[in-house]
């Protein structure tokens, strides 16, 4: 299989530094950064800072290069989208075999750099995720079936799972469920984001789960997701895994997410030039959530460390 | 045939490919820091749990 044929434009200018930052989806990898962050500073057991840095590092470089692939191959794609079409690649700032080039040299990179540092494990666990979101997810689930976000949500989900395992070098069974928490939350987030920017999915011909099953069932599955979320969150609290100040907030995030999550979920069918504001206000809360739950974690796992 | 790049166009190019090979400079060294602090972390590691190991080995290297 080889990617479609380039449309854009070929540059005419050498690129800048910044257009290759910009490949690495930087806005996506705060939240990579923060998880993989979270998952190390809450995992029991102790890692010298520069390794942990360095796991850090390797995480994001790692998301950046998947990034960077992900873009390589969607090139056409994001030009006929409103949202994607000013992207480095499309847009004819960065050639497209650069694109492939950078997301093939940092992924490697990473990987490799991660097995020096941190062991065979998490740098096994990396690798996979890069793949998982490369190929698994842009090449073959989402031009394919409604389902690429459920399945595709496994590839951010993998973060704080690797940062825990860079300090325990055990898979166990609390960064599983720290990896099926990003898991669960994908859809719902995703969702709302693709009810406000379905036309722009439909388009290019993407089967986002709007545009193939429709608003309605979209917005069940919306308030399915989120009310499936609150007892797993729960999970490693009840478990025993994280103490209180986890397990109420995370109660407390999950009832709101469930709110809002209904709010979406149980709309009746729009007006016509329906602003999308309970869908809009869902999508920034559902960032917040995670980046508040996962703080929770760390949280805990300090109170805990000073006998609260 | 392509047009040659008029003087202004040749700067704006030649700033570009300049702030580019800066930020890889940058990566390099930062890379090359990193390299050298893994390294000193893990001859450390190896050496501590070499101590661990055999504490009286540790003593006589002290004595020394």
């Amino acid at each position: 299989m080889s990617p479609a044929p380039v449309t854009a434009p070929l540059p005419s200018m050498a690129a800048e530094w910044r257009d290759f930052f910009a490949l690495t989806k930087p806005r996506v990898m705060t939240l990579v950064i923060f998880t993989g962050l979270c998952g190390l500073l809450a995992a029991p057991g102790h890692i010298n800072p520069v390794l942990g840095f360095t796991a850090i590092l390797c995480i994001a470089v790692g998301a950046g290069g998947a990034a960077a692939l992900n873009q390589w191959w969607e090139a056409d794609l994001d030009a006929g989208m409103k949202r994607t079409q000013h992207r480095p690649v499309p847009a004819g700032r960065v050639q497209r075999s650069s694109a492939r080039d950078f997301g093939f040299g940092l992924s490697g990179a990473s990987v490799m750099i991660m097995g020096l540092a941190n062991g065979l494990l998490p740098a096994v666990i990396l690798a996979f995720s890069i793949f998982y979101y490369a190929w698994i997810y842009t090449v073959w689930l989402k031009p394919r079936t409604p389902q690429n976000i459920v399945i595709g949500g496994g590839a951010g989900a993998f973060p704080p799972m690797i940062g825990w395992i860079a300090v325990t070098h055990d898979v166990t069974l609390m960064p599983i469920l720290l990896f099926l928490i990003i898991f669960v939350w994908t859809p719902p987030h995703f969702w709302a984001l693709a009810l406000f920017v379905q036309i722009d999915y439909a388009k290019v011909g993407i089967p986002m789960m709007p545009v193939v099953a429709g608003e309605r069932s979209t917005r069940h599955q919306i308030l399915g997701y989120a009310v499936l979320l609150l007892p797993l969150t729960v999970v490693p609290w009840w478990l025993g895994y994280t103490g209180k100040v986890y397990g109420l907030s995370a109660v407390a995030l999950g009832l709101v997410f469930v709110w809002l999550s209904a709010r979406v979920g149980l709309r009746r069918p729009l007006a016509e030039g329906d602003t999308m504001k309970p869908e809009k206000r869902l999508f920034a809360y559902s960032i917040l959530y995670l980046f508040v739950l996962f703080a929770m974690l760390v949280v805990d796992h300090a109170a805990t460390g000073l006998g609260f | 045939m392509s047009q040659p790049l008029t003087p202004a166009e040749l700067a704006a190019f030649r700033a570009r490919q300049k702030s580019r090979s800066r930020a890889l400079g940058v990566v390099l060294v930062a890379l090359a820091m990193l390299f050298f602090a893994i390294t000193i972390v893990k001859i450390k590691g190896a050496s501590d749990a070499r101590h661990h190991e055999s504490p009286a080995a540790g003593l006589s290297q002290q004595a020394r």
